[in-house]
C-alpha cells in the first residue's frame, strides 16, 4: 500500500472517527437535475396517448346559493361531447375534502362560493370539453352570503354551514395575563391583516386517468401526495383502495395547494370518467381556473395587546386572530394551528393569551401555501415589535436582542428552547447588512428619498407537529449493477428535498448521489409515507432513508470485511470502494462489492421507516410542546422610498437560517432564494381580490408575481448550523421558512425609512403615501 | 373555422401540414410535433414558458396563431441540443441549480440564448432583462441569472 | 378560442381588397399580443381575422422624410426599442419601449396594433400624442390622413371604416432645442400595466428659457383612453420654465384630470402621481433640452 494511499485511508478514518459525513455538506446534482436542463421531464399533459377524451369543469355560478337546475342541454348537442358529469354520476361518496367532511366533490344542493365544482364536460377535444363546459347553465336560487370573516363570526350571520361558521378554534393561556398587563408600563394595541395569496405554481393542476379491465384505474397527475390522493379517487369511485393506482408525475411547482383538494378533484374527475367511458380521460385546469378553484393563503385579522416594562421586557402578549377559511375549510384546520403556536413570534412572553378562529365565508377557499400560517402570525408579532421599539423609543434591534427566545427560555407554549441558532443568525445578519453603521448613516437624512431598514425574526416549528402522525417510508434497492434505485412516497416538486433526502442515504452508504437512481413515487409499489408538506421531507424522510441506508451499510461492511479478511470496524465505504482503514487489506471497487453480495444471497433491499415521537400539547390550555425543533432565522433589508410617489424598492436582503445541519447548501441556498422573492411577492405586489365572492384578478394579467427585474440587487444569505433533535444529522426543515421573514421586514424598514406604518398587506406604494400624506 | 396549409421549418427541417384558423403554434409543436419542452402556463402571454425562437426572436408561441406561420422557422429546445452554446449553458444551469420544478427552464434556456447570441458578455441587469418575460416561482432568478453570467463567462475565456 | 376564419393575403392590396369586401366583419390581426388573450377569454368573437403580420415589406419600416418621421404600422417595439431615428430628443419612444411588456411581447407587439387598440393600456398612444402625430388609413381606392387624436374616439373605438386599414403613424419631429421622456408607474418592473403613464416632450426657444412648444398626453386624462393634458400645456406654452410656472401647470393638470380608481388604484393616488410625473419629466426635459 503507497504511501499517499496510507494517508488518504488514515484521512478517511478520522473523518468518520470526528463524525463527518461524506456527501451531507456538499451539493452534488440533483438526481433529475439532469432531465429539466434538457427539457426532457414529462409532466403529466406530456404523455397523452390519441384516445385520451378531456374533462373541463364547470363551476358555481354564484357564491351561495341552492341548485335548481343544471341544464347542459347546449353541451350535450356538440358531436365532440361524451358526457357530462353530475353528482348523480358519483358510484361512491361525494366528497372532497382533506381534513373535515365539509366539501363535495360536485355540488348536489347547496354551493358555497364561486371555486365549487358542480360537475364535469368531457369530450373528444380539450376545447369542445371547455366550450361545452362553458355553455352549461347552472340555474340557482341565490342565498344571502357573507364574505367577511369578522361579520360571519357575530350571532345572526349568515351560515355557511348548518353548523356554525366557526370551523375551529384554537387558545393558548399560559401564565396570568392580568398580571402581565398590570405590570407593564406601556400598552400597546394594534391590528394587522394579510391577504389571500395565490401559490402560481408554473404548472397548473392535472391529472390523467387510464382503466383497466378490472374495473381499476391508474391515475397520474401533478401533485404533492399521491397516497391521499389514492383514498381521494377511491373514495369518489367507491373503490377498495388496491383498484386505485396513483403516479405522480414530474410536477411543475407545488407550494401547498397540490397537496390539498384539487388534485383529489382533478384526479377523482379523470378517475370518474375513464371508468365509465372505459378510456384515458385527462382533466386539467387552465391557469385561470386554477386560480379560482385551488386553494389560497388564509387572509388573517390578527390583534396584538401587548405589555412591557420600559426597559424593554415584554410582560404580557393578548392575541386574538380570526383567519377567513373561504367556503371550506381544508387544511385550514392545521393553518390555524401553525398560526397560534407562532403568534408571539421568536420572543419571550412570560403572560400569554391567545384567542384564534378559523372561520367560513362565502368566499373561495383557503387551505395549503407555504408557511402555513407562519407568515401571516410572524407579519403581525413583528410589526407589533417595532410599534413597540417606537412607543418606547428604543432600537428595533436592541428590543429584539432583549427578549429573542435562546436556549433555555420558553416558547409561548411553555416549551423549553434548545439548540437554537438565532443569536447567530442575527449577528450574521447585522454584520452583513452593516446594521449598525447605517442607522449611523440614515440618521437626520432628509430629501425626497429616503433609506430604511427593517428586520425580522424567525421562529419555526419542524414538521406536522401536533398535526398528526409524522412519519416517513423510503425503500433502497441496490442492483446488480450497483446503481442504487430508491423509492418512496414522498415527491420533489422542485424544493430538491428529495435528493437531499437521498443524499444521507448516500452518506450512510458510502456510495455517490450520481449512483442513486429516483423511482416515480407510486402507490403500488410505495408505501403509505403521509403527505410532502411541512418540509419534511429532508427531516422525516430523510431519517428514514437513514435507516434503510444504515441496514443495507451493516451487510455490506460484513461482506467486505470478509473478503479483505479484517475486522468489520475497520471497514470504511467511501466513493463506492470498501477500504481498510488500517491500510492493509486492498480496497474493494463497489461493482465487486455488489456482485459478491449478490452471489452469496445477501438481501440486497431495504426499507426504512422512521416515525417522529408525539409532540404532547394540551389543546385547553394550548401548552406544551407542538414541535419537537424549531428552524431559526433573523432578515434584515433596505428599502429605498420616494417620498413623493410611495414607491419602493428593496435594495438589499441579508438572511441567515439555522438549518439543524445543511445537507446539501446548494438545495438550501436555492429554497432560500425562491422563498425570499415569493416573500417579497406576499410583501409588495400579491393579492387576490374577492367582490361579492368573485375572484377580481384570477390571471397572471392582473395577479402580479415578482420578475427577473423585481428582485433585490443585493441578496446575501447564510447558513448557520446548531443541529436539532429530530431531523438526520441534526437537519432542520427549510423549504417553506424563507417565504415568513420578507412581509414584516419590507413593512418595517418603510416604517423607519418614513414614519408611515402599514398594516395591511401587500404594501402598496398608495398605502405609503396614504400615510405620508396623513390621510 | 377555415383550413390553411402553412409550410414552415421546425427545429431545421421543413414540414408542411394542415391547420385550423385557431390553431396556436403552442398547439402544433407540442400536439402535431411532440416537442414537449414548450409549456403552457397561462396562455395569455403573462408568463413566458411557453417562449420559442421564430425567426430567431423570442416569442410567446401562445400568441401566435398557426397560420400566420407561414415561410417562418422556429427553434425550440430540442433543435439546439447539439448547440454549444446552449451545451454551455445547460451545464451552467446544472453547476448553479438553476432548474428547481423545471417548468420554466425550457423558456430560460431559450431566452438566455438569444441574449448570448446577441451579446456575448452581457452585464448583469442585461441578463435579468432578457429573462424578465419568463416566469420563475422556485428560484428566485439569482440562480438562473449567475449561471447565464457564468456561461457567457466561460464563452469569452474560450479562443 | 371561439371559432373564427382567417384570411391570409397575399400582399397589400390583396389585404385591401379584402377589407373593402369583407371589413365588416373582420377584425385585424397583427401581433396578437392583445387580440389573442381577448379571444381566449372570449372578450370578442370575430367572424373573420384578416393577418397583416406577412405584409412585412409594406408595413414595417421606420423611416425619416424631411421632418416628418413614419413608422409603418408592423413596427415591432423591440424595432422602436433598436431604431437609431429614435434616440437623442426623441428619447421616450426608447423609454417607453423599455418599460413595454417584455422582451417575447417587444419582438412581436406592433405600434399599429397598439394604436389601435385604443384603451388606456397602449403606452405609446400618449407618447404619439404628445407629438399631435397623425395616422394613414388606406383602402383599396386612396388614403387619408388624420390626427391621431381623431382616430381614437372611445375606448376599443376607432373612427376607422370597416374597409380601411391602419398603415402608419407619423408626426412632425420638433425643430431646435427639444427633449422628450416617458414616465410609467406599475406595480412591478415587467409585465406591468400602467396605472398612469406619461408621455412629454419640451421646446425651447433659442434663449434656451421660455417654452416653445409642449406636448403632454397621459394614458388617461378625463375618460377611458390616452389623451392629451391641453390645459397643462397651455399654461406652459410661452412660459419660461421654473418653479412657479410648474407648480401653475401641476394645478391647471388637477384641475382636468378626473381619473377613475379601481382595485389597482384609487384615482386619488394616480392623480397625486401625475403631477409628480409631470414635474420630473419638466425639470429633467429642461435640462437635456438646453444641453445638460
Amino acid at each position: 500500500m503507497s504511501e499517499q494511499a496510507l494517508r488518504f485511508m488514515q484521512s478517511v478514518k478520522d473523518k468518520a472517527d470526528r463524525g463527518e459525513l461524506l456527501y451531507v455538506g456538499e451539493s452534488p446534482a440533483r438526481v433529475d437535475g439532469l432531465e429539466k436542463v434538457m427539457g426532457s421531464p414529462v409532466y403529466t399533459a406530456d404523455l397523452l396517448p390519441r384516445d385520451t377524451a378531456y374533462a373541463k369543469l364547470f363551476l358555481s355560478p354564484v357564491p351561495h346559493g341552492v341548485i335548481k337546475e343544471i341544464d347542459a342541454s347546449a353541451a350535450l348537442t356538440s358531436r365532440r361531447v361524451i358526457a357530462v358529469l353530475t353528482w348523480r354520476d358519483i358510484p361512491g361518496l361525494n366528497e372532497s375534502a382533506a381534513v373535515l367532511p365539509d366539501r363535495q366533490l360536485y355540488a348536489s344542493t347547496v354551493v358555497r362560493s364561486t371555486a365549487d365544482i358542480v360537475g364535469a364536460v368531457v369530450a373528444e377535444t380539450q376545447q369542445a370539453a371547455a366550450d361545452g363546459a362553458r355553455s352549461v347553465k347552472v340555474v340557482c336560487d341565490p342565498l344571502p352570503a357573507v364574505f367577511d370573516p369578522l361579520e360571519a363570526l357575530k350571532p345572526g350571520s349568515v351560515r355557511v354551514h348548518p353548523g356554525g361558521n366557526v370551523a375551529r378554534q384554537m387558545r393558548i393561556r399560559k401564565g396570568d395575563i392580568e398580571r402581565g398587563f398590570s405590570e407593564a408600563d406601556v400598552i400597546i394595541e394594534n391590528t394587522y391583516r394579510t391577504q389571500f395569496q395565490d401559490a402560481a405554481p408554473m404548472e397548473t393542476e392535472m391529472g390523467f386517468a387510464l382503466p383497466s379491465r378490472d374495473g381499476a384505474v391508474t391515475v397520474i397527475g401533478s401533485m404533492q401526495s399521491p397516497h391521499h390522493t389514492r383514498a381521494a379517487v377511491a373514495k369518489v369511485l367507491g373503490l377498495p383502495l388496491e383498484k386505485v393506482r396513483v403516479v405522480q408525475a414530474f410536477t411543475g411547482g407545488a407550494f401547498g395547494p397540490k397537496s390539498d383538494e384539487t388534485p383529489y378533484d382533478v384526479c377523482a374527475t379523470a378517475a370518474l370518467a375513464s371508468t365509465k367511458l372505459g378510456r384515458p380521460v385527462f382533466c386539467s385546469l387552465d391557469r385561470e381556473e386554477s386560480m379560482v378553484v385551488h386553494t389560497k393563503r388564509h387572509p388573517f385579522i390578527i390583534r396584538h395587546r401587548t405589555g412591557a416594562l420600559f426597559d424593554g421586557r415584554l410582560t404580557a402578549g393578548e392575541v386574538e386572530m380570526v383567519s377567513d377559511a373561504g367556503a371550506y375549510a381544508s387544511l385550514g384546520v392545521y393553518v390555524l394551528g401553525r398560526a397560534t403556536f407562532h403568534a408571539m413570534g421568536a420572543y419571550e412572553f412570560p403572560n400569554v393569551k391567545v384567542d384564534s378562529y378559523l372561520v367560513y365565508t362565502n368566499n373561495t377557499y383557503a387551505g395549503s401555501l407555504r408557511g402555513f400560517g407562519g407568515p401571516q402570525a410572524a407579519f403581525a408579532i413583528e410589526c407589533q415589535m417595532e410599534e413597540l421599539a417606537r412607543k418606547l423609543n428604543m432600537d428595533p434591534l436592541e428590543l429584539r436582542l432583549k427578549n429573542m427566545l435562546r436556549d433555555g427560555k420558553r416558547t409561548a407554549t411553555g416549551a423549553p428552547v434548545e439548540s437554537c441558532g438565532l443569536p447567530q443568525c442575527v449577528d450574521r445578519v447585522v454584520r452583513s447588512s452593516r446594521y449598525l453603521e447605517r442607522r449611523e448613516e440614515y440618521r437626520g437624512q432628509a430629501g425626497s428619498v429616503r433609506r430604511g431598514l427593517g428586520m425580522a425574526f424567525l421562529i419555526h416549528g419542524n414538521s406536522l407537529g401536533p398535526e398528526g402522525n409524522d412519519y416517513g417510508a423510503v425503500i433502497l434497492e441496490i442492483k446488480r449493477d450497483g446503481t442504487v434505485v430508491a423509492g418512496t412516497g414522498l415527491t420533489e416538486y422542485g424544493t430538491g428535498a428529495v435528493s437531499g433526502l437521498l443524499q444521507v442515504a448516500a452518506s450512510v452508504l458510502g456510495v455517490p448521489l450520481e449512483r442513486f437512481r429516483l423511482d416515480r413515487p407510486d402507490t403500488s409499489r410505495h408505501r403509505e409515507t403521509g403527505p410532502t408538506v411541512a418540509s419534511r421531507t429532508v427531516v422525516i424522510g430523510g431519517n428514514a432513508a437513514k435507516v434503510a441506508a444504515e441496514k443495507l451499510r451493516k451487510r455490506l461492511g460484513l461482506v467486505a470485511a470478509d473478503i479483505m479478511k479484517v475486522r468489520e470496524e475497520r471497514v470504511a465505504v467511501v466513493d463506492g470502494m470498501a477500504l481498510d482503514t488500517a491500510g492493509e487489506a486492498p480496497p474493494v471497487p463497489w461493482s465487486t462489492l455488489v456482485q459478491e453480495a449478490y452471489s452469496r444471497g445477501v438481501k440486497m433491499w431495504e426499507e426504512g421507516y422512521f416515525m417522529a415521537p408525539p409532540a404532547p400539547w394540551d389543546t385547553e390550555t394550548g401548552l406544551g410542546t407542538p414541535y419537537l425543533q424549531y428552524t431559526w432565522g433573523a432578515l434584515i433589508l433596505g428599502v429605498e422610498v420616494d417620498m413623493e410617489t410611495g414607491c419602493y424598492r428593496v435594495t438589499d436582503v441579508h438572511v441567515a437560517y439555522d438549518v439543524g445541519r445543511a445537507v446539501n447548501p446548494s438545495g438550501i441556498m436555492g429554497q432560500i432564494y425562491g422563498g425570499t422573492v415569493q416573500g417579497l411577492g406576499y410583501a409588495t405586489m400579491e393579492e387576490l381580490i374577492h367582490r361579492d365572492g368573485y375572484i377580481v384578478n384570477p390571471s397572471l394579467t392582473d395577479y402580479y408575481i415578482p420578475t427577473s427585474l423585481d428582485i433585490p440587487e443585493e441578496f446575501k444569505a447564510y447558513i448557520v448550523e446548531e443541529p436539532g433533535p429530530l431531523g438526520p444529522f441534526g437537519a432542520k426543515v427549510i423549504a417553506e421558512p424563507p417565504i415568513v421573514l420578507p412581509a414584516p421586514a419590507v413593512r418595517n424598514a418603510i416604517l423607519d425609512a418614513t414614519g408611515v406604518s402599514v398594516n395591511e398587506l401587500p404594501i402598496a406604494p398608495e398605502k405609503v403615501l396614504k400615510g405620508l400624506r396623513g390621510r | 373555422m377555415s383550413k390553411h396549409f402553412v409550410v414552415m421549418t421546425i427545429n431545421g427541417e421543413e414540414k408542411g401540414f394542415y391547420v385550423d384558423s385557431t390553431d396556436r403554434l403552442i398547439d402544433v409543436l407540442r400536439e402535431r410535433f411532440g416537442l414537449k419542452s414548450v409549456k403552457e402556463g397561462c396562455g395569455t402571454g403573462d408568463c413566458g414558458l411557453c417562449a420559442v425562437l421564430l425567426d430567431g426572436r423570442l416569442v410567446n408561441s401562445c400568441l401566435v396563431l398557426a397560420p400566420q406561420c407561414g415561410g417562418k422557422a422556429v427553434v425550440t429546445l430540442e433543435g439546439l441540443l447539439q448547440d454549444p452554446i446552449m451545451a454551455n449553458l445547460q451545464a451552467k444551469f446544472l453547476k448553479h441549480n438553476a432548474a428547481q420544478c423545471g417548468f420554466c427552464t425550457p423558456a430560460m434556456l431559450l431566452a438566455a440564448k438569444q441574449i448570448l447570441d446577441r451579446l456575448p458578455t452581457p452585464t448583469r441587469e442585461e441578463v435579468a432583462s432578457a429573462i424578465s418575460g419568463v416566469l420563475c416561482r422556485c428560484t428566485g432568478y439569482y440562480p438562473i441569472i449567475e449561471a447565464i453570467l457564468d456561461a457567457s463567462r466561460e464563452a469569452e475565456a474560450a479562443p | 378560442m371561439p371559432e373564427f376564419d382567417m384570411y391570409v393575403p397575399r400582399d397589400l392590396r390583396d389585404a385591401l381588397k379584402f377589407l373593402e369586401e369583407e371589413g365588416k366583419r373582420t377584425t385585424i390581426l397583427a401581433g396578437g399580443t392583445d387580440l389573442v388573450p381577448r379571444l381566449k377569454r372570449r372578450q370578442v368573437v370575430p367572424q373573420v381575422l384578416l393577418d397583416i403580420s406577412g405584409l412585412q415589406g409594406d408595413l414595417r419600416y421606420i423611416r425619416r422624410e424631411g421632418d416628418v418621421l413614419r413608422l409603418g404600422c408592423l413596427t415591432t417595439i423591440s424595432d422602436v426599442l433598436e431604431s437609431e431615428l429614435l434616440g437623442g430628443g426623441l428619447g421616450m419612444f426608447k423609454q417607453a419601449a423599455q418599460r413595454f411588456g417584455a422582451p417575447q411581447v417587444r419582438n412581436v407587439a406592433t405600434i399599429g396594433g397598439n394604436v389601435a387598440s385604443a384603451t388606456s393600456s397602449e403606452d405609446f398612444i400618449p407618447v404619439l400624442l404628445s407629438l399631435r402625430a397623425k395616422v394613414k388609413l388606406l383602402n383599396a381606392r386612396g388614403e387619408r390622413s388624420l390626427p391621431l387624436e381623431e382616430l381614437i374616439v372611445g375606448k376599443r373605438a376607432l373612427a376607422r371604416a370597416p374597409h380601411e386599414l391602419l398603415s402608419e403613424v407619423n408626426f412632425q419631429v420638433p425643430h431646435g432645442n427639444f427633449w422628450s421622456g416617458f414616465e410609467k408607474l406599475g406595480r412591478r418592473n415587467s409585465l406591468a400595466i400602467a396605472l398612469v403613464n406619461m408621455a412629454l416632450f419640451l421646446a425651447l426657444e433659442d434663449d434656451l428659457e421660455t417654452v416653445k412648444d409642449v406636448g403632454i398626453a397621459l394614458n388617461r386624462v378625463s375618460g377611458k383612453v390616452p389623451q392629451r393634458a391641453l390645459e397643462a400645456e397651455g399654461k406652459l406654452k410661452g412660459q419660461s420654465l421654473s418653479p412657479s410656472s410648474i407648480s401653475l401647470a401641476q394645478s391647471a393638470l388637477a384641475s382636468e384630470l378626473n381619473l377613475k380608481g379601481d382595485y389597482r388604484a384609487s384615482g386619488w393616488y394616480r392623480t397625486e402621481v401625475a403631477l409628480v410625473q409631470l414635474r420630473r419629466l419638466l425639470e429633467s426635459c429642461y435640462v437635456k433640452a438646453r444641453g445638460g
